[in-house]
Parts: structure tokens; sequence; C-alpha cells
């Protein structure tokens, strides 16, 4: 079917979302909880995009596409609001992401500024440095799920787990107990999709 | 929701394992709290992975508190927020002192919070125990240990012939079966009666069965939604515990248009009256032979089951109910696909609400003109039951027909307030539907006019803050929920309803152009109508009561 973004037009399979569709036409919608090797999520919502005949905005990430639809990935009200939550992301933080993040690189092209909303920052724990190979900052988890899918979808291994709700949302290894006691087999698939440097892959050589 | 998680539990069903979130139930109710060792149990027993099953201990209200020797739960959901402006809470975290979700040292007592008893008809409402006590004195009795249960609410129709506060007779699947109805035949006719879904979204129950039935699948599931969360709201709760059967009969009949062979009913738990109801009546039906194989010889084979939920309300989210309902933490799923296509265990699936459900008896037996005819000339067809809170003179559920002014229901049928107390505003049909302000009371009750005032028919219970109450104290109360109940999930909702309830939090000035920003934020970003509808009676506090709010 053919799709336009942006006045592109592009062809795309059957079951191709929207987010496929703007890869295909070259336009970046800016994701955060998305990874092309893992089914989307839908949870991040900075993928927000204009879809023709849609009075509010979509994510782009799981609508699918439908022939002849037209997509606006710069939508103003998709980009404000797109931008708005970006912006509350970095405010949960403790300290800014670094920059070599997918979190401060999404937010650096979004033109994210100062925290309309600050407030209360996830609390910093001790960083979990049991296992030889990856390490652990709950502090700086965004909740986007992408490292327990990977373990659930790529590795099969179901060590990680999304804990709690609402603002207290983060993500822990087995019973809470670390990436060492857990079921974890040091695969790294977490640490690569971590958009944040919550999970970081560490070595035990100098 | 976790493909590979779903197959897990699926296959584990199968066997007839019990889930996660039963055997951590179990543990909490037995002990008083969760050890890892409870969770390894539940893990070995559901065959779900460990990690998974201490994700869905730290999600649900009813795990998370720890209950001493005596569990008092107290009741914080806007009814009884009306009724006292919380001093009730403060009462009994002083008396006890101990706060929400906290156990004395010496474990003889914890208090914990619960989000609506379903007592709003004689609130503020406390559960000691096993008891539910409700009333003005209620916290008198619950120090002196006396508490007794609450008395029920008032539970009438104002039609010619009641429909819904009728007890079932099975009379509509007996019409269908003796008749030799065709499935089709009978989807066709609640398609044409329009049930409007009475859960919130009113989306037509017709349309959805259709889409369960053109679904492929091996089996297929019905599910009624009893996490009849919405505070203030205590309707589903009566249908499932003084007309159980009816429910039943309306999920067979669905089963029957759809060609599903099992149901399931989630009820909340904050209504332990409704499971033993409702179990009672499933067995009954067992031995009468409208549940079970070869339905009174059709071959028509259906059956029940009730789950009973632990404590979320983003649990009454279609999606979330299932996860819910296998055992998984309650959080939203993006749709597509939806329950229709992919639902329970992965096959289609029919989420109705309970009263949608309740409507359907109905329309078999009868048809879906006479189903029109119960609210005559309005937009939308079949009767509504509605409830009013404390604050009523006259509280209680009601069944009405549709397009009546809603003046008349609150000054006619519940008499008004009591103690020479005036409406200052209305919330209907739960948290995130709009506030209407006592000016507007002329509104008709219905759908798309309450819609056109910014809000919401939702469940149908009618709360009215009075007089005295301060609407900053009612955003502040609202926000405070919203925030408690975020899933977790997508980020507007689990950051921006902590930023919106802390905005309102001590007496700060509230700037106007920011809260807007956010509302915003959260009503097109957020992935459900939990984060999608909080922001609703926000933006009508601002539109009505813009003085009150403290605002910059």
């Amino acid at each position: 079917m053919r799709v336009a973004v942006d006045g592109i037009d592009v062809e795309v399979a059957d079951g191709a979302t929207v987010l496929d569709a703007a890869g295909a036409a070259g336009r970046w919608v800016p994701t955060l909880c998305f990874d092309e090797r893992q089914a989307p999520f839908g949870a991040c919502r900075a993928c927000l995009v204009g879809v023709e005949g849609s009075a509010a905005p979509l994510p782009a990430c799981t609508t699918p596409c439908r022939d002849g639809m037209a997509v606006a990935t710069e939508d103003p009200a998709a980009r404000r609001v797109a931008t708005a939550v970006v912006e509350l992301v970095l405010s949960e933080l403790p300290e800014p992401p670094a920059s070599h993040t997918e979190l401060a690189q999404v937010a650096d092209r979004l033109g994210v500024g100062e925290p309309r909303w600050p407030g209360e920052v996830h609390p910093k724990v001790e960083a979990d440095t049991r296992h030889p190979y990856l390490a652990f900052r709950h502090e700086l988890c965004i909740s986007c799920g992408r490292c327990v899918r990977a373990c659930d979808e790529l590795q099969g291994t179901f060590a990680l787990t999304a804990t709690g709700r609402g603002f207290g949302a983060n993500v822990a290894a087995g019973l809470d107990e670390g990436f060492r006691a857990s079921a974890c087999v040091s695969c790294g698939a977490c640490a690569d999709t971590c958009p944040t440097d919550a999970i970081t892959e560490v070595s035990l050589l100098p | 929701m976790s493909r590979n998680l779903v197959e897990l539990v699926r296959r584990h069903h199968a066997l007839d394992a019990p889930t996660a979130l039963d055997v951590l139930k179990q543990a909490v109710e037995l002990r008083g709290e969760l050890t890892d060792a409870d969770r390894r149990e539940a893990a070995a027993r559901s065959g779900l992975p460990e990690a998974t099953v201490h994700g869905v201990s730290t999600f649900y209200d009813d795990l998370l508190q720890p209950r001493g020797a005596r569990h008092v739960r107290v009741c914080t959901g806007t009814a009884c927020f009306a009724a006292t402006g919380d001093a009730h809470v403060d009462a009994l975290r002083s008396a006890f002192g101990i706060e929400l979700g906290e156990r004395s040292e010496d474990g003889s007592v914890s208090l914990a919070e619960t989000v609506c008893l379903g007592f709003c008809h004689s609130s503020p409402a406390v559960r000691d125990g096993d008891t539910i006590d409700a009333g003005p004195d209620v916290v008198a009795r619950v120090l002196a240990g006396t508490c007794v249960a609450a008395p029920e609410p008032a539970w009438e129709s104002t039609l010619a012939e009641p429909v819904l506060t009728r007890p079932g007779d099975w009379s509509g699947l007996a019409r269908v079966l003796d008749e030799g109805v065709a499935p089709e035949a009978l989807l066709e006719e609640v398609t044409a009666a329009e049930i409007r879904g009475r859960g919130g979204a009113g989306f037509p129950a017709g349309v959805k069965w259709g889409f369960a039935r053109a679904s492929e699948g091996d089996e297929k599931f019905i599910v009624a939604n009893g996490d009849e969360g919405d505070p203030g709201s205590y309707i589903d709760k009566y249908l499932m515990e003084r007309t159980p059967e009816r429910l039943l009969e309306g999920m067979a009949l669905a089963a029957y248009a759809v060609g599903a062979s099992h149901g399931f009913v989630l009820v909340r738990s904050e209504y332990p009256l409704s499971k033993p109801a409702l179990e009672q009546a499933a067995s009954a039906a067992r031995s009468d032979g409208w549940l079970g194989e070869d339905i009174h010889g059709s071959g028509f084979a259906f059956d029940v089951t009730v789950v009973e939920g632990a404590g979320s309300y983003v649990v009454g989210e279609e999606t979330a109910l299932l996860a819910c309902l296998q055992g998984l933490r309650g959080t939203v799923s993006a749709r597509p696909p939806f329950p229709a296509q992919s639902g329970l265990h992965g096959m289609p699936t029919v989420v109705n609400n309970v009263e949608t459900l309740c409507n359907v008896p109905f329309v078999a037996a009868r048809g879906a003109d006479a189903y029109r005819a119960l609210s005559p000339g309005a937009a939308t067809s079949g009767s509504k039951l509605v409830c009013f809170n404390e604050r009523f003179a006259r509280p209680g559920v009601y069944e009405v027909s549709f397009g009546v002014s809603t003046r008349w229901l609150c000054e006619e049928l519940a008499g008004g307030l009591r103690e020479g107390r005036t409406i200052k505003a209305l919330q209907i049909g739960g948290p995130l539907g709009g506030i209407l302000p006592a000016a507007r009371l002329d509104t008709p009750f219905d759908f798309d006019a309450l819609a056109a005032e910014g809000c919401m028919l939702g469940h149908g219970g009618i709360l009215a803050f009075d007089d005295r109450t301060s609407m900053r104290d009612v955003a502040r109360h609202l926000l405070r929920f919203g925030a408690h109940e975020s899933c977790g999930k997508c980020f507007p909702c689990r950051i921006g309803l902590q930023r919106a309830q802390a905005m309102f939090t001590g007496d700060a000035p509230v700037e106007r152009e920011r809260l807007e920003q956010l509302l915003e934020t959260l009503e097109l970003g957020s992935l459900c109508a939990h984060g999608g509808g909080m922001p609703a009676p926000i933006r009508s506090l601002l539109k009505w009561f813009p003085d009150e709010l403290g605002l910059a």
C-alpha cells in the first residue's frame, strides 16, 4: 500500500506501522521505547505524529498504515506533546543523561529546554555492581521497558521485570536481587538497548 | 503484553494451575506480607519466571500494604472525601498512630488505603477485617471495636416495568434456545438494539461482539468487567450481588452469539461480597442446567469462572483487565490488537462491562424494539442505573430512562442534598469525566449531552460536592488519586500526573499556563483513558471555579 509521509510517497507492506513508513520515507520520528528488534510497545509517546483524518496525534510505532494515509511527522500538536514528554522524562532524572545516550540525543534534536514541570526525581540507590559484566543504576531508569523486552523477546531469559507503578515504576533483575543472583545469562542485550545508561556493560579487566 | 508470558500462562491455565496473582494474594492473606519464598512459590506454581512474579508483587495495592492481626482499610474514595474532607482518614491515622500503608510495631493493627468500597450512599466507609461499616459514626465504632455491616442502599426502578433491578430469570436464553434462534440472529438483534457500553466508553456491544465472532481462534472468551473502580459508583456492585444470575445470563448470551464456551468475571477485591454472590448464582445455574455442558439439551456449552482482582483502578481498562486475569501486572497495552482479535490467552475475547451484559437478557427475551422503547425519544436506547452519594437526601441505585434532566435526578429522585446543603457541583461517571457546576443541572442525562459539557456518563455515578467544598481540595484529591493509580506504562501519565499532583500540593499558586500545557500533554499523549481523562475534571474546575484554585 502507499502512504505519504510529509508529502513523500512510499510503498509499505501490509502490517507496516506509521513508524516503518516514516523510516522508508527517510523522515525522523523521535522514539525512546522503540527498538526495531522488539515488538512495538507504545509507552514513551515521543513518536506522536499527525495523521490526516485523525483529530488527535497518533503514536507512529503502534499505528498500522492504511492505504492512502497521509502522515505529518512535524505536526505542531504532535511535536509539542512529544517535546513535553521528553522534557518530563529529563525532569525525573537526578542528573542529565550522558551525551552519548539515546535520551540525550533525542532531547537535543527536539530542542528540549528548561523543564517546565520540575519536581521529585528518582532516588539514588547504590549502583548494583555485583555482576562481573553488567551494572545497574536504577535512578537513571525511565521505564521504557526495552531491557525487559530484550530479555524476554530476544534472549528468552526473563531475568528482568518492570516493578512498581506510576512514578515509582522501575525495573529489577530476578527478585530485585541484582543481575548476578538472577537468571541472567550475561548476554548484554539489556545494556545494548538501554537509552539512558541505567544498565551498562562493564569489564572485569582494566 | 508480552506474547511469551501470555503463552506461558495459557499453557499453565490448561493445567488448571492458579495464576501467580492468586498465589500471591493467598500468601498475603495468610501471613500479612510477601516474602521472597512466596514469590518463588508463586513462580513455581504458575509457571512464570521469578522476575515476572516479582513485578506482579510490586504492582497491586492489596499485595503492598502489610497486614497486622487487625487490618483496617479506610476508604479514600471521592464520596468519602465529599462527606468528610478526609477527616475520617486523619482521625484513624492519629488514633492508631500509624500512617496509611503501615502496620504497628507490635503487629496488632495495620491501616491501609482502599479506593472506594462502594458504600458511597453511606460515607465514610471503613473495612475492619471482614466487616464493612459506614456512616457518620464509623470512626467511633472502629475505635471501639464495634463495627457492624453497613446498611444496604435503595435499589429501585423508575420505569413502569423494571428491567435491571429485577432478579434475572433466564428467559432471554430460554427463548433463544427454545426457538432455535441462530447465533447470527441474536448478534443482529443485539446490534439493532444499540446497547452502548456502560463502563465509560459507550462503544456498541453488538459491534464488539461482531468483531469477536469474525476473529479466528481455537477458543473464544467472554469477560465481564466487574472492576467498577470509579470512586462514587456502586452500580455494578449491586448488579453482581443482587441480580448475579442476570449477569451470568448476559454472558451466556454473548457466548452463544460469538461462539465462546467459557467466561470470566473479574470482580474487584474492594467488593468482598460480590464474588461469593456470583459463585452461588453460578452454582445454582449449573444445578438448573443454565450453565455447563449441553445447556437445556441445546448442545450449547458455557461456564463461568469468577476471579478477584487485587487493588488497581487501571485494571478497569480492558487490556489491563486481561493482564490481571492472567495473573500479570495490570498495565495497559497499546491497541491494536484489540481483545476481540487477541485477548485472554491470546484468543478472541469480548470484554463487556457488567451493566452492559445485564442489558442483554432483556434484548434476547423482548427484542430490540422493546429495548429502544425503554428510553422514549432519547438518543440512547435501553435504561440506565444511576447512583448517588451520601450528600443526597435519598442516596441509592435507581433505574432511569436516558435523556431525563440531571436536575430531576438530583432534586426529585434523590431528594436534593441533606441537612439543607446545596449542590455546588457534580462529578458524574467517575474521575475521568468533567465536573458539572450547579448552574448546568438542566443538562440531559445522556452520553452526548454530557459530553458537550465536558462531562461523561461513565458508570452513572452522580456525586455531589456541597456548598462547603473547596474546589482546590477537589483538584488535589483527584490528582492524588490519578497519580497513585497510574499503571506507570506510558510516560505522560506516569510522570505527568505526579507533576500535576505536585502543583496542587501545599498552598503555592498554580501557574495556569504551565498547568494547561501539562493537561494537553496528558490528554493527547496518554496511552489510555486514565492519563487521557484525568485532565477533564481539572479543565472543568479551571472553567467554572478558577477563583478557587489559587491560580497565578
